[in-house]
């Protein structure tokens, strides 16, 4: 944050603060060949041309009038922006120049911009003369006017320092969240898109910060010009692209590939109507960023989404920088803000994973504890007790029997009650000793039967368990004193299904019950296994009761 | 004696009817049903004296059929896993609660008190359950003024001036209200908190004066047994 607020107060000192120097420019003329004799201060250039025009491969000449007011307090500095190669002269005197102008072969290309010191002999308050001797071989449709301006040349030379400063400070913190975001995603457990997205936007945006800037500091003939501004264009497309996109998934938008796709044709528009103007392209990329991001934070305050009103602050901000800052540092000073916003969301995000992970470990537990309770609970131990009293009593042999299945089923119970997922052939036989241990209770013919099961498959501990209890529970025998239970097994290229059937009478309610805890055991036993992939029915039909536990694998 | 043993677990409903045989001999009638619905069924079809009560019935809360049987004339036990259970038990007004898994001579208990009122209650009863309009309502003791016989059922008088007609007898109530609350006549059975002053009046009739300032008879019988209570 200190880095920010360092920026935003250089930045003000540098659009505040008056430079030491006062001149006055005239515009520049023009004229094509080459004579030596032009460069003199003194020869009359009243007709030469105040347009360019068509200079073709040819060699020209421009001049143009500069009045110094007020001197600098140390040496007197030429900024040139031109496209080319060329010599300047000052005063009829050579001082320097950019790439290398040879007659009748194309040029050497020079910079873009470019920087001269003039000595201080010359440097005297009053009129002076800038002449260019200048050939721009390539790009020839590309007819830039020259411009020229006066400085003090130390602060020539630490402006731009100033700044590249700054905005790579910026950009390294990009860079770094960028790679942390992108590790994040990569070993998370559940992948993300929003913080792949995130991570994206970071590294677009550390790149665009290091395109901007990068002329500061590399030299780019003019030649490479465009090729920069047209990687800032796509970078910020793929930005007004990315943020939108960020903010409708983090905010839940509904219409979200409607938006999407309008924004994608909004930006194309934008595109073809302005081609070749780079910086108009870009402040309307970012425009149509800002307002297709408006109406999804509005709608994710009007959806009470979380840390909404947050980012909609942010993004007004950017209506007041746009007001008092020059649009190069306006542009990314709302930039980093968006990503401030969108680094904010994040944080909430992973605030929200690390609760829900840490319910589902609570929740885990206490699947578990249910688990272990299934026979320790009164009505289950108590019943089997007095029961089991009751056989010892009346034929200790069948009273040992009794004993035995208990101890089978409490062995099973023990094994799995630590695991998540067991093998249906433990199931099984979990269910069956349940089956013998009932039959003793309750002296009920019960059958078990099982068709296509999966040696091989999985399931969570005490899922059909909890559904034969529950048919134990809520059924009454046929008429031939029977009950049976029936699970099959069938799997598609889609999902695996098992039905569980009870063939028996069901019970008339006294109250209509509500699932019931066995389900809810059941629904969270299976998320816990298969997040949303799973799907569980459980109704009556005309033999007795069908649950179906659907588990996708697709 | 009428047994209806409301139990879903076979070999328990098999045990508690052998064992009931045996405790009351020739003279019992005992059925047995697996489910709330049959045992309601059985109760409004048929004359009981004594109910043994699960309160765990596939699934079914055992609770809701106690609140309406406690409001019959006939005393209901309750038989069950959850001894957790067991003061809201009597406090809804259940002569005894046998807690699972139990023995011959823990039933044979709770058996016992049908016939005799037990020195001292576990836990005091704190409702009366009345059937009013098809509904139950409970009554607190607290509210109650006294009890007057009238023939098989009892009139509860309460303090707020209503009065309520229980299933119960006087004798049966007398079994399971709280020891404060005594036979002041063959026709009444009022709270010795509440009672003032014994008035004699000419003719060797002796009258109770209760908080609320009405006079109740006291019988001639009880009379020497009251005196000592209250001085």
């Amino acid at each position: 944050m200190k880095n920010y607020l360092l920026l935003f107060l250089a930045i003000c000192f540098l659009t505040s603060c008056r430079p030491d120097i006062s001149f006055k420019d005239y515009p520049p003329v023009f004229k094509t060949g080459d004579d030596p004799s032009w460069a003199r201060k003194d020869i009359d250039d009243a007709n030469w041309a105040t347009e360019r025009g068509n200079t073709g491969k040819n060699i020209f000449w421009v001049r143009t009038k500069i009045d110094l007011t007020k001197k600098p307090v140390g040496q007197l500095g030429l900024k040139v922006e031109s496209f080319g190669a060329f010599e300047i002269y000052w005063d009829g005197k050579f001082i320097g120049k950019n790439g290398e102008v040879i007659s009748s072969k194309p040029e050497v290309p020079g910079n873009a911009t470019s920087y001269f010191s003039i000595p201080d002999s010359l440097a005297q308050t009053g009129s002076h003369l800038v002449a260019l001797r200048v050939s721009q071989s390539y790009l020839t449709d590309v007819q830039r006017s020259i411009g020229v301006g006066l400085s003090s040349y130390e602060s020539l030379l630490k402006f731009p320092l100033i700044i590249t400063s700054f905005m790579n400070l910026i950009a390294g913190a990009f860079l770094i969240a960028a790679i942390y975001y992108l590790f994040l995603y990569i070993n998370s457990r559940t992948r993300q898109y929003t913080v792949l997205i995130f991570a994206v936007i970071c590294f677009l945006f550390f790149a665009l910060l290091i395109l901007e800037y990068i002329k500061y500091y590399v030299e780019i003939p003019y030649t490479r010009f465009f090729l920069r501004l047209e990687f800032i264009g796509w970078i910020t497309f793929a930005l007004a692209m990315l943020v939108p996109l960020y903010f409708a998934i983090q905010f839940k938008f509904k219409w979200k590939k409607t938006v999407m796709s309008l924004l994608f044709i909004t930006l194309v528009l934008i595109y073809s109507l302005n081609f070749g103007h780079y910086d108009i392209t870009a402040i309307y990329y970012s425009l149509t960023m800002w307002i297709f991001s408006l109406i999804i934070v509005f709608n994710a305050i009007y959806q009470k989404e979380k840390g909404a009103i947050i980012v909609l602050i942010g993004l007004l901000l950017r209506v007041l920088i746009n007001q008092y800052l020059y649009y190069d540092f306006s542009l990314f000073i709302s930039f980093c803000i968006i990503v401030l916003c969108m680094l904010y969301l994040n944080t909430i995000q992973m605030k929200i994973i690390e609760e829900e992970y840490q319910s589902s470990l609570l929740l885990s537990s206490k699947l578990q504890l249910e688990l272990i309770k299934k026979n320790i609970q009164p009505h289950f131990i108590k019943n089997t007790l007095t029961s089991l009293i009751d056989w010892v009593e009346e034929s200790p042999k069948e009273g040992t029997a009794f004993i035995q299945a208990l101890a089978d089923e409490f062995d099973i119970i023990n094994d799995i009650s630590e695991q998540v997922l067991i093998p249906i052939r433990q199931e099984i036989e979990l269910c069956k000793k349940h089956l013998s241990v009932m039959q003793f209770r309750k002296e009920i013919n019960y059958k078990w039967k099982e068709s296509g099961i999966d040696e091989n498959e999985f399931i969570p501990p005490a899922l059909f368990h909890t559904l034969l209890e529950n048919g134990i529970t809520h059924s009454s025998p046929l008429e031939d004193g029977s009950l049976k239970f029936k699970l099959s097994f069938s799997a598609t290229a889609e999902y695996k299904q098992y039905v569980f059937e009870t063939f028996a009478n069901n019970r008339v309610k006294v109250k209509p019950r509500a699932g019931g805890n066995g389900f809810i055991y059941i629904k969270a036993r299976l998320t816990e296994s298969y997040g949303d992939n799973w799907e569980f029915k459980s109704n009556e039909n005309d033999q007795g009761w069908i649950s179906i536990v659907k588990i996708y694998t697709k | 004696m009428r047994v209806l043993i409301i139990e879903d677990e076979a070999r328990i409903a098999k045990r508690l009817q052998r064992m009931a045989a045996s405790f009351f001999e020739q003279n019992s009638v005992i059925s047995s049903c697996d489910s709330v619905q049959k045992g309601m069924t059985h109760i409004e079809n048929n004359e009981i004296d004594l109910l043994l009560l699960d309160l765990n019935l596939n699934g079914e809360n055992g609770f809701d059929l106690l609140e309406s049987v406690v409001s019959r004339s006939f005393h209901t036990i309750i038989v069950s896993a959850y001894t957790d259970k067991a003061i809201m038990a009597f406090e809804y007004g259940v002569l005894d609660f046998v807690p699972k898994p139990f023995d011959e001579l823990r039933l044979n208990q709770a058996f016992k008190r049908i016939k005799s009122k037990p020195e001292t209650n576990d836990e005091p009863l704190k409702f009366l359950a009345v059937k009013k309009a098809g509904n139950i309502k409970l009554i607190d003791i607290e509210d109650l003024l006294y009890i007057k016989g009238a023939g098989i059922y009892s009139e509860l008088h309460l303090k707020n001036g209503n009065c309520e007609l229980h299933d119960k007898s006087l004798e049966t109530l007398a079994q399971l209200l709280p020891n404060s609350f005594n036979r002041i006549h063959k026709s009444y059975l009022v709270s010795l908190e509440l009672a003032e002053k014994i008035i004699v009046q000419p003719g060797s009739k002796y009258g109770l004066l209760i908080k609320n300032g009405e006079l109740l008879p006291i019988g001639r019988s009880k009379y020497k047994e009251l005196k000592e209570k209250i001085i």
